[in-house]
């Protein structure tokens, strides 16, 4: 791989960049959230753009998740393309009333006269103890809906392409859940031509296909190279990136190859996207699986807040090859897991490949 | 104001009670399978409000749309085969009583959730304002929305950022079954003086010359950037909160009080005008349910087109 020669940039700076890309080649476009023209601008996401775009473009706003959600439907419906952020998913649930009612459903139910295409960036704010109310990923619970588009960028090629692809192509309203344990790893860059919101295959390998949303794509890519070294496992890894519409077809392809399937999202199992993944493999052919689908994703507990309790409550890098040893192995293999330093030590120096 | 203004919107607020009207006859048929919440005793507002704006000024309305749609110009043979669920209405068939619009006369669209369509008009507005367009954006919405959260959200940023829009608060006193004085501790007109909003009211929300010309005044101080105004107009809704018939038997009001109002019903008291202008209303009525009923209804591919 060619590695060397490519730039790098930071999935925090990709979000920057894109949204100065989309306030750049459109002046009828604009950004609006509670806190983007403060001194901390979202994470640092929207540093710059107010004195950039001017206040009148970058709109502070009140504590109003609704009401904004509200206003950039009437904003798109007469030519304004809006960006809203939300610092945490857990404050989307306050805009659900205008996503679900009207967003989601302003083409179909009046046929096509209209269209209310903007982005909604919500950040999952796990990390140092955010607790129940958060670091929520809410992903199944919009996916759920026709009409709405759930993207899980992995990645800072994901957020340049695919925040260029929804601001400027893209017809309809996009939900783009972004992971904080993604803000400070840096990429290589490597634009996409004919970039769309699918689902699609980062990595190949003949052994095991692993699934995987936001955050669990990295997991999954350190767990590879564990059992690559380790016992030369082949992974392959599916990036599923648009959770409301999930390619089953490439999932089943690969399934053929493998015949095992582990599935990673960042989120509750039941109802959740994990079950979306089985029920795309079982209407397919539920005898393309040699074993069991191992599923990780939350324990089904609200967050919690000790570091302890979280150490049960998310999956990592050691479930990921834990879970790749019963399935090629056996359930009740001896082998070695990634212990606790190593995964830290991973989670700080990794960059991601691609 | 001369006679020629008040025909004219007589005219238009008598062709929607007429519509409305032989859609209550026409409902126990069953051709109309949808709920339809009847504007008959309150089509005076969106008659007047509407009265001289362009296609381009954009109004947003509720569930009790019929009025709206016909006042702002909406076409009474898609509104009819959309009550049909025929391919040929405004929504496709997908739309229904509640969720009229035309977006080539600036009908932005109605909502079955109370409240809701409030912050899309300050959205926009405030697109308006971006695009440096002259466009005046009217939202229609009934006093019992004003207790939901987010129509103080609305007026709040669209008074802070001064603006394009005209809030109509159409009051018929009932939040469905229940009188608004009953559930709410504040004076809606109060409530909007305390966000900086310059508000009018209008008591009698029969008088469609008084309604037209305050409406006139507010929009044209809009266009002069004095920011949102809010109309606050009493009405009274004659028919069931949804449904064709009436409902004065279930206990919740009293009749003699749809009697005080219609003794200053014009649409029920102006007999020289009803008789000059029906015969040609009822034809056109006739025509566009003839319409309705020839037009296709829509088929399966239909089901899955304009979801995203």
């Amino acid at each position: 791989m060619s590695s060397n020669n490519l730039e790098t940039i930071t999935y925090k700076d990709a979000i920057t960049l894109a949204m100065d890309e989309i306030l750049q080649d459109n002046k009828n476009a604009i950004i609006m959230g509670q806190g983007v023209t403060d001194p901390t601008s979202i994470f640092g996401t929207t540093k710059g753009l107010s004195e950039k775009y001017g206040i009148s473009r970058v709109i502070d706003m009140p504590i109003m998740e609704e009401g904004m959600t509200g206003i950039a439907i009437g904003a798109a419906l007469n030519g304004v393309y809006c960006i809203l952020t939300h610092i945490r998913v857990d404050f989307l649930i306050l805009a659900t009333n205008q996503l679900i009612n009207m967003a989601a459903k302003y083409k179909y139910m009046f046929d096509g006269s209209f269209q209310v295409p903007m982005l909604i960036r919500a950040v999952v704010g796990r990390s140092w103890g955010q607790g129940p109310q958060h670091s929520q990923s809410l992903q199944s619970l919009y996916a759920h809906i026709p009409g709405l588009t759930v993207i899980m960028p992995s990645n800072a090629n994901d957020i340049l392409d695919g925040y260029n692809y929804a601001a400027k192509k893209y017809k309809g309203p996009v939900i783009s859940i972004e992971h904080r344990l993604l803000y400070d790893l840096s990429f290589y860059r490597k634009k996409e031509v004919d970039y769309s919101f699918s689902t699609k295959v980062v990595q190949e390998g003949s052994d095991i296909t692993i699934v995987a949303s936001s955050y669990m794509v990295q997991e999954a890519q350190r767990a590879s190279i564990w059992v690559k070294e380790n016992h030369n496992i082949n992974c392959e890894i599916i990036d599923i990136c648009n959770v409301s519409n999930v390619d089953h077809d490439l999932i089943y392809k690969s399934l053929k190859k493998t015949g095992n399937l582990i599935v990673g999202d960042t989120s509750w199992l039941p109802y959740g996207v994990c079950s979306e993944i089985s029920r795309g493999v079982l209407e397919r052919d539920p005898f393309v699986l040699k074993k069991r689908v191992i599923n990780l994703g939350l324990k089904h507990t609200p967050t919690p807040t000790s570091h302890k309790l979280e150490k049960y409550f998310y999956p990592d890098m050691a479930n990921i090859v834990d879970s790749i040893y019963k399935l090629i192995f056996a359930e009740n293999h001896k082998e070695t897991l990634p212990n606790d330093d190593f995964i830290k030590g991973q989670q700080k120096k990794f960059k991601g490949p691609f | 104001m001369n006679s020629d203004a008040y025909e004219k919107l007589f005219f238009n607020a008598l062709r929607i009670r007429l519509v409305e009207e032989k859609i209550a006859e026409l409902y126990p048929t069953d051709k109309i399978q949808s709920p339809v919440h009847l504007s008959i005793g309150q089509e005076h507002i969106p008659v007047g409000v509407c009265d001289g704006l362009r296609n381009e000024d954009l109004v947003f309305g509720t569930y009790r749309g019929h009025a709206l749609y016909l006042a702002k110009g909406g076409s009474l043979n898609k509104m009819m085969a959309e009550l049909y669920g025929k391919k040929t209405g405004c929504g496709g068939g997908k739309a229904g009583s509640m969720h009229l619009s035309e977006a080539s006369v600036g009908v932005m669209g109605c909502s079955a959730v109370v409240a809701t369509t409030i912050p899309n008009a300050v959205g926009s507005a405030l697109a308006s304002k971006i695009r440096g367009t002259d466009q005046v954006v009217i939202v229609f919405f009934g006093e019992g929305s004003t207790g939901n959260g987010v129509y103080h959200e609305s007026i709040n940023f669209a008074s802070k950022h001064k603006l394009p829009i005209l809030f109509i608060c159409e009051n018929n006193n009932f939040s469905i079954y229940t009188r608004v004085s009953e559930i709410h501790s504040y004076s809606i007109i109060d409530h909007a003086k305390s966000y900086g909003i310059e508000t009018t009211f209008i008591e009698d929300g029969y008088n469609l010359l008084d309604i037209m010309s305050k409406s006139k005044i507010l929009i044209e101080k809009i266009k002069n950037g004095f920011g949102p105004q809010l109309l606050e107009i009493i009405t009274y809704r004659y028919k069931q909160h949804v449904g064709p018939s009436d409902d004065y038997n279930i206990g919740y009001r009293d009749i003699s009080e749809l009697q005080r109002w219609q003794k200053k019903d014009p649409l029920i008291n102006d007999k020289l005008l009803i008789d000059k202008f029906k015969p040609k209303i009822d034809s056109e009525i006739l025509e566009a349910i003839d319409f309705a009923e020839k037009s296709p209804y829509p088929n399966e591919e239909d089901l899955y087109t304009n979801v995203i």
